[in-house]
């Protein structure tokens, strides 16, 4: 009796190890034969007209959010009315940007990728080199006239590969995108202007710590949205803050008089209290929840989330008033923060679809610039979520809660594959806060920023040297970030700078230099980002 | 004394063919039994073995093993060559034996405690709250941790300001990090460890408890002289399996408190590799570092054996 159980379980424990093998299987066929259940009998414009069928996969770079909350994304309301605007029916998958080399090694990879920045970011792991994906330029060329019309050039070269275009951007107009934040009320209460200067920047910060605030100025791991002092003394580590010295390409912390300058302001804002004493462990998280608990008097993030903050820190602190300032000057008069690459994401094309599909896609995402599909993904479905008057004023029910503000960051954000991602102007007119933004944009922003030279594919010595390599287009290489923390905290003399210029060259930064000044003058990929 | 000989093996010794095969057919269910482990087995550890040759290539994902060139040993070369190579494996080998010095014994000191709890209520209690936070992540364990220690707002310092201590910023100091990552190991996964010897002390013969009762032996006795030795063969068969995970001190574990002013002791191969390989995506150079790592790791294993054959008599084979 007890052989037969233990020889029952057994045998059911092989079948479902076999089972669970074989069953990965059928899934790479789904796409081809799914019945397009969903949507089909909601489609009164597409008539008789077959849906396109493709997969879609869309990137992000968290694990939480809207996405994680849908059950099948395919059935989604936002999805399936995407779906029904378009004639497409759509196998969308969103990834973690990170995980990408894992689909790529395990070669399923969907009809349309989505990822964020050019061709050669890393998590495209050399794909586009590979042949991969298909060039574009007939196809955009024929099929894509909105899309030619508006996409900047600065874009588009930075999405070609060997002269041919192999992806279509979700693109920014103006590359000016961080600001510097400030809590009017509490400036008000010590008397003092804004800041325009550096000095003046720390007598504010100063005057704030007296009134008792407790993070005069929001700090954050890794110099990340909290480079203010590196952006006025035009010293940003990042990729694509590389300039012109001597004849050479160097990333611009090689200034060392600037950059000891401003290591120095740092290391005083530390040794004052004006930023957190254990900056170089505050993450993402801890600096969000401390702008939205009211704590700091000066941060830096997006101009684009004004609104938000708006609404988020008067939760906490009733009488905030928060407003963006032009971002204070170094000596050189320069200030801001870097100019971001032109492109966001950017959707490529599986070479193994066939020409006529590969044309509805292009025509898809052409479709995503009109201005139907701003209206659709800017307010959603009329009667749903907004209401039109005879004389097409919108009134839109703005999201209240997280999980609202969540879905329209699916629906205007990451489903809204191609668009100027700058700044979303007809969301924005309907309110004050956003009007408060768009004038940001326009007289702050476009006055201020750092124009730099980035590499687009990225420059080959930079996977032989990780550590000197950017690791994100906002983060410095771990060589010069670490050297940075060690002398802000008194570990390492300030004066060694030069010392930490020496190391990054012998351990590599010769050959990046060298790779970069060559490709600057053969223009192989080198993309000056600045406003046009 | 409960010495285990090896002679306590079952040895068979089939004189014919056929012998063996009316064995097997009498103990059939136990070779069916054995067939899913020997699935997974060449499923998911044999087969993947083979991907190790990337290490000699390099291997570029898209042409997969057969397209990409062979460079061999290039990429062992330039790991030595990295010149924070050699700091990182002292990190490595620093943290596994600290690992192995402090965090091993926990365990069986908690069991033998444990063990000795009276109220049956009060021990089970107990042993669920010491194994749960082996079910947290080690984010989650990380957050907590930081917040713990956090100079501003954290515990530990508000205590030792009322002792007119200054606020230590302990993950910002080199001289701190070993020891929070035992630290917070021990916390996370002692509990955890017990069960397997509290299940080897539950075994022990009630027979031998009496007997040193009916002598006089004290409690404290009983444990170092039944005890101890009677688990003694799990406790070695644990420590080489530990031995041989050496240089496996775990990624999450110490990525979670690493930054630039701790990194420098706390750097490990595991997080290195991260860095170079899956953000990098350096397949072929990570594979190779994963190569020593198990070379060193079988000969630690191997070197553990034979001295724990000579010494305790027993070993892993």
């Amino acid at each position: 009796m007890k052989k037969w159980i233990g020889m029952g379980l057994s045998l059911v424990l092989a079948m479902g190890l076999m089972a669970g093998c074989a069953g990965n299987k059928p899934e790479d066929q789904k796409p081809a034969n799914q019945k397009p259940d969903n949507g089909g009998e909601q489609q009164p414009d597409s008539g008789k007209k077959e849906p396109v069928e493709f997969s879609l996969l869309l990137p992000t770079t968290v694990s939480s959010g809207y996405h994680t909350r849908v059950p099948d994304l395919n059935k989604d309301k936002w999805v399936l009315k995407l779906e029904e605007l378009t004639g497409t029916d759509l196998d969308i998958k969103v990834m973690e940007d990170a995980k990408f080399g894992v689909m790529f090694a395990s070669n399923d990879i969907p009809d349309v990728v989505g990822s964020i920045g050019g061709p050669g970011s890393k998590s495209m792991s050399g794909s586009v080199e590979s042949g991969i994906f298909m060039p574009l330029d007939d196809l955009l060329k024929e099929h894509a006239p909105n899309l030619m019309k508006l996409i900047p050039k600065a874009a588009w070269e930075t999405v070609s590969y060997e002269g041919k275009i192999y992806g279509i951007p979700e693109f920014l107009k103006s590359p000016s995108r961080r600001a510097t934040y400030i809590r009017t009320d509490l400036l008000e209460k010590t008397g003092l202007q804004a800041p325009t200067t550096v000095d003046e920047f720390l007598n504010v910060l100063r005057a704030f710590k007296e009134l008792g605030v407790e993070t005069p100025y929001q700090m954050r791991e890794n110099f990340k949205y909290a480079d203010i002092i590196l952006g006025a003394f035009d010293v940003l580590p990042y990729k694509d803050q590389f300039e012109l010295a001597d004849g050479q390409v160097v990333p611009k912390f090689f200034d060392t008089d600037n950059m000891q300058k401003a290591l120095e302001t740092y290391k005083t804002m530390y040794e004052e209290g004006l930023i957190p004493k254990e900056f170089a462990t505050i993450s993402s998280t801890d600096f969000t929840k401390s702008i939205d608990a009211g704590k700091p008097g000066i941060w830096s993030q997006n101009a684009s989330g004004l609104p938000g903050y708006r609404t988020n820190v008067r939760n906490a602190v009733p009488d905030a008033q928060i407003d963006i300032i032009p971002s204070p000057k170094g000596p050189e008069g320069k200030g801001g923060y870097f100019y971001y690459s032109p492109v966001v994401r950017t959707f490529y094309i599986n070479k193994n679809v066939d020409e006529a599909r590969a044309a509805e896609i292009v025509k898809f995402f052409d479709w995503m610039v009109t201005p139907e599909a701003e209206e659709f993904f800017t307010f959603g479905i009329e009667g749903d979520t907004y209401t039109k008057d005879a004389s097409g004023l919108v009134t839109y029910k703005f999201p209240v809660t997280k999980e609202q503000q969540e879905e329209e960051g699916w629906r205007s954000g990451t489903i809204w594959a191609v668009h100027d991602a700058t700044y979303n102007k007809l969301r924005l007119d309907l309110n004050e806060d956003g009007k408060a933004t768009l004038a940001a944009f326009d007289d702050v922003l476009s006055q201020e920023g750092l124009p730099g030279i980035g590499f687009y594919p990225e420059l080959s010595s930079f996977s032989k040297y990780p550590d000197l390599a950017a690791p994100s287009p906002d983060v410095g290489p771990k060589l010069i970030i670490d050297h940075m923390v060690k002398m802000i905290y008194g570990k390492e003399p300030i004066s060694d700078w030069p010392k930490v210029i020496e190391e990054y060259k012998s351990k590599g930064g010769d050959e990046i230099i060298k790779e970069a000044t060559e490709r600057w003058n053969n223009k192989q990929g080198a993309v000056r980002i600045d406003i046009e | 004394m409960a010495k285990v000989e090896t002679s306590d093996r079952m040895m068979y010794q089939f004189t014919t063919p056929g012998h063996k095969i009316k064995f097997m057919r009498k103990h059939w269910p136990l070779y069916v039994l054995s067939i899913p482990g020997i699935i997974f087995f060449l499923i998911f550890r044999y087969i993947p073995m083979f991907g190790s040759v990337i290490a000699f290539q390099d291997y570029n994902i898209f042409k997969g093993i057969r397209g990409s060139s062979w460079v061999g040993l290039d990429q062992f070369k330039r790991m030595l060559e990295y010149a924070e190579f050699l700091p990182i494996l002292k990190n490595t080998i620093l943290i596994g034996l600290y690992d192995l010095c402090f965090a091993f014994p926990v365990p069986i000191i908690l069991a033998l405690l444990l063990n000795e709890l009276r109220i049956m209520a009060y021990k089970r209690i107990v042993q669920t709250v010491v194994y749960m936070p082996h079910f947290l992540s080690w984010v989650i364990v990380g957050g907590v941790v930081v917040g713990v220690l956090s100079p501003s707002t954290g515990i530990v310092n508000h205590l030792l300001s009322m002792f007119g201590i200054e606020p230590i910023y302990f993950l910002g100091e080199n001289s701190y990090i070993r020891s929070i990552l035992i630290g917070s190991g021990i916390w996370k996964d002692s509990g955890w460890g017990t069960i397997i010897y509290l299940a080897a002390i539950a075994g022990i013969n009630p027979d031998l408890y009496e007997a040193a009762q009916m002598d006089g032996a004290s409690r404290f006795r009983q444990v170092a002289s039944i005890t101890v030795p009677c688990i003694l063969p799990t406790i070695v068969i644990l420590f080489l399996l530990q031995i041989g995970n050496f240089l496996d001190f775990g990624f999450e574990r110490v990525f979670v408190f690493l930054n630039p002013l701790n990194s420098e002791n706390g750097e490990i191969i595991d997080t290195y590799v991260y860095r170079a390989g899956l953000v990098d995506r350096q397949y072929s150079y990570t594979t190779a570092i994963g190569l020593f790592k198990s070379i060193v790791g079988l000969a630690l294993i191997m070197i553990g054996n034979k001295f724990s054959k000579k010494v305790t008599g027993d070993g892993l084979y």
